[in-house]
């Protein structure tokens, strides 16, 4: 088991290391220029020359590039051009606000999509099947923002109960904290509770099809028993692949919750960094995202041994 | 422990309560004013020439004199000022109580290097510098201009605004940030509660001294009223008015204008242009290349604008548009008809063949730059490309973001090595008053704005304009100037846009000036 994390922890430093020269040459060579953001619209030519000269934009593409690389390998993320504060500081800020989001998110789309999922297989075929049928396409179909503005108008305007839009840090007060995360937790989470219930419901129609559930059935074991005991256990290995895909899909779907909601979180941070070009930002963003990535990838294999003793690294 | 049905009930209120808590707090937080006012990337007004930073500036630093309602310069960090008779020594004493914000005093030393910065960038600011004998504070508080020729404007020029800092911040390089934000405004920069691109807070300050003047534009007492002042970026227009409505926050500077009916119809919401002039929409042309370095040509296209057809595009509801014909904007004092009889109109299409042919126009492709990810940019960019192509010119969108054009524009070569013919972009009316300050006047070929327009003529009369005295003899000039500008053509105007902000009634008493840069002090909150 050890020598597999680390033979796996190795690929993930190939990988970032890949994901590192594709992202600097990406964002170099893509049209666009900061010092022409940060002049302003009207800005002269002159003016826009001696910032691109101030920061080093001038050099060539190798002299920048060995530059970031010495500096990454040195644990320096470097400093945003705009705001010129470092980017590991902006990262700590806006890191809050989007894993409140994403743990929020991911805890309603397990427990809710789990247990739909289970519903519909135990009455598949029936009514309630083919209602969760029905929301598991709305789910698919219907955009965060349409969802995002509609609880917005009902539950944040009409009503008045919850916040429109923000984010209240934790430490100031967990009501104000959940509040303002309840909207758009549930936007987002409709996607996912809706791929998640799919899934289990697939993989538990499945397992209860097994012919030592129905050995279970004759030897009387209870409904509860079955579903939970003997299936869920044995649908588990899909439905946690699922749970880890969806958690890598939810940091692109937090960009535009982010958005509609006003939360300062490092979706935003990472678009607005891309409109500016600020490099920086780009760079160390989508580098410390990709080894996110690596890890819950590697975190979900070795999920997989506790709830299935069958497989061994 | 048994769930009955009450105590789910009683639960389920008390949450329903616990979580109602934000928004009752926010209401009764009335010593704070929440402002939606744009991304702020970079806080050095010296750096760039962006609105929001300009806005950032207002807030915390102050200036040495400033525009009121009239567009007069009046005295703000100045306590007295002179000039001797041949107009060639000018003495500034700032006023007593002046302190930076970290607590030491404000001295001539600081203002006389926030002038040299910002000299080295604002375009009046280089005549200053250029015309400068010297520069020199003669004591803590007194500082002396002395000029190698009289200028008349030297207290206009110093009303741009030009914003002080301090020494030490002054001293880096225009091309350098200053990033310690530590002015001698009304407001302090709160950078504990401050996160770059989402908010930013700025705390009254409380050992500022108002001048006794009641205010008027931009002069005059700034009494910072509210304690704390939050500016959001909330990027998302549903989302802002959404917070604008349920009352998170009082003010939005940049209401969209698909969303004006909607904030029109609210009994709480009030659009407003605080007496802001707005944005005059320019189309301008690249003088090196064909086929507009052909005057005809230029001609042509100012008989072929029609103003109207781009304002029902720009500016639907009539209140917040209208045409622009004066070199000098609509709201200068230096505004006149000069030489617009023969084009005002517009939309003469049959005028503009003539021209076109006369130019010798043999179907050379002319690429217009369109920035896309500016939606009211792009927009015209497409109408001015349908106007082009019904008067047969070949015209042809190349789109791209602002970014991209931006380091387009800068191509002087022909269409097919990456260059361009034309681009629209906007110019504060406010700032169309001043020939000095405005990069769009300078007709000097390589030293001009991009385009590198060339009209000796034309500069030999602006370069009069900072040693006029009068406001008579400006206004002569001006005529002058504009009928050399129109001849020549080295913009053309497609309307002008008043954008409206929008807040809550209950958010009075805020600074009305024809300059577009949004002011925080007098602001406060009413009951009710």
């Amino acid at each position: 088991m050890a020598d597999y994390i680390f033979r796996r922890l190795i690929s993930a430093i190939v990988v970032m290391a890949m994901v590192g020269i594709f992202i600097f040459l990406l964002v170099r060579l893509a049209p666009g220029d900061p010092a022409v953001v940060m002049a302003g619209r009207n800005a002269t030519e002159q003016i826009v020359n001696g910032i691109r000269e101030h920061l080093g934009l001038n050099q060539p593409l190798p002299v920048q590039f060995i530059h970031w690389l010495s500096a990454m390998l040195h644990g320096d993320f470097g400093t945003s051009i705009f705001s010129g504060r470092p980017v590991l500081e902006l990262l700590v800020q806006r890191l809050a606000p989007t894993v409140s989001l994403s743990i929020l998110t991911l805890a309603l789309s397990v427990s809710v999509g789990v247990s739909f999922g289970i519903l519909a297989a135990w009455r598949a075929g029936g009514f309630v099947d083919r209602l969760l049928t029905v929301f598991s396409a709305f789910g698919y179909s219907v955009p965060v923002f349409v969802i995002g503005y509609f609880l917005v108008y009902v539950l944040a305007i009409s009503v008045a109960w919850l916040p429109v839009q923000g984010y209240a840090p934790i430490d100031e007060g967990v009501g104000d904290w959940f509040a303002h995360l309840i909207l758009p937790t549930v936007a987002l989470s409709l996607p996912f509770v809706a791929f998640v219930a799919r899934v289990t419901r697939a993989s538990m129609l499945d397992v209860l099809s097994e012919d030592y559930m129905r050995t279970a059935a004759a030897k009387g074991a209870s409904s509860y028993a079955m579903l939970f005991h003997h299936a869920l256990r044995n649908a588990g290995v899909p439905i946690l692949t699922v749970i880890g895909i969806s958690f890598a899909y939810l940091i692109g779907g937090v960009v535009l919750t982010e958005t509609v909601f006003n939360i300062p979180g490092v979706g935003r941070l990472v678009v607005d960094a891309i409109n500016n070009r600020d490099y920086p930002i780009i760079q160390s963003v989508l580098i410390l995202t990709s080894g996110l990535y690596v890890l819950i990838n590697l975190a979900v294999d070795l999920a997989y041994t506790l709830i299935d003793p069958r497989i061994r690294y | 422990m048994t769930i009955t049905r009450r105590t789910l009930v009683q639960s389920a209120l008390a949450a329903g309560a616990a979580l109602a808590v934000p928004s009752i707090l926010r209401a009764q937080d009335t010593q704070a004013i929440r402002m939606i006012m744009g991304d702020i990337q970079i806080f050095d007004p010296v750096f760039t020439t962006s609105q929001y930073t300009f806005n950032h500036a207002m807030a915390v630093y102050d200036t040495l004199f400033a525009l009121d309602a009239d567009l007069v310069p009046q005295p703000q960090m100045v306590g007295k000022w002179s000039a001797s008779d041949d107009k060639k020594a000018y003495t500034f004493e700032l006023r007593d109580g002046l302190r930076w914000h970290d607590g030491t005093p404000v001295r001539a030393a600081d203002c006389v290097a926030s002038i040299r910065r910002w000299g080295q960038v604002e375009p009046s600011g280089q005549l200053l510098l250029k015309e400068a004998a010297n520069i020199t504070p003669t004591d803590d508080k007194t500082f002396v201009i002395t000029l190698n020729e009289a200028l008349g404007s030297v207290t206009e020029i110093l009303a741009k605004p030009l914003f002080m800092m301090r020494e030490q911040d002054a001293k880096l390089p225009a091309t350098e940030q200053v990033t310690t934000n530590i002015g001698s405004g009304p407001y302090k920069f709160n950078a504990g509660l401050t996160r770059p691109g989402s908010r930013v807070v700025y705390d009254r300050n409380e050992q500022y001294v108002p001048r006794d003047e009641p205010s008027s534009g931009l002069a005059g007492a700034k009494i910072a009223i509210a304690e704390q002042v939050i500016w959001e970026n909330i990027t998302d227009p549903q989302t802002a008015l959404a917070a604008l409505q349920a009352g998170e926050v009082d003010f939005w500077a940049d209401p969209v204008a698909d969303l004006f009916p909607a904030i029109e119809s609210s009994n709480n919401l009030v659009l407003d242009t605080l007496g802001g002039n707005g944005s005059d929409w320019v189309v301008r042309m690249n003088f090196l290349q064909p086929p507009f370095n052909n005057i005809k040509m230029r001609q042509a296209l100012l008989h072929l604008i029609e103003q109207k057809a781009f304002l029902s595009l720009m500016a639907p509801d009539a209140k917040f548009g209208r045409t622009v014909t004066s070199t000098f904007g609509t709201g200068s004092p230096y505004s006149n008809d000069v030489n617009v009889g023969w084009f005002k109109e517009g939309g003469d299409l049959e005028k503009a063949k003539q021209l076109i042919a006369e130019s010798g126009y043999a179907g050379e492709k002319v690429v217009i730059l369109d920035p896309t990810d500016w939606r009211e940019g792009d927009v015209a960019s497409q109408l001015l490309a349908s106007v082009l192509q019904k008067a047969g010119i070949n015209a042809e969108l190349a789109p791209m973001t602002w970014s991209e054009l931006a380091v387009r524009r800068s191509n002087k070569g022909p269409v097919e090595n990456g260059g361009w013919n034309l681009f629209i972009t906007t110019f504060s009316d406010y700032e169309m008053r001043d020939p000095m300050a405005t990069s769009l006047f300078v007709m000097k070929s390589d030293e001009a704005w991009y385009g590198w327009p060339q009209n000796d003529e034309f500069e030999v009369l602006r370069d009069k304009w900072p040693r006029t005295e009068t406001k008579t003899e400006r206004q002569a000039l001006a005529h002058e100037m504009q009928r050399i500008w129109w001849d020549y053509v080295p913009i053309v105007f497609l309307c002008q846009t008043k954008a409206p902000s929008a807040r809550n009634k209950h958010l009075v008493d805020m600074i009305s000036s024809p300059a577009p840069e949004r002011a925080i002090w007098n602001m406060r909150k009413v009951e009710g």
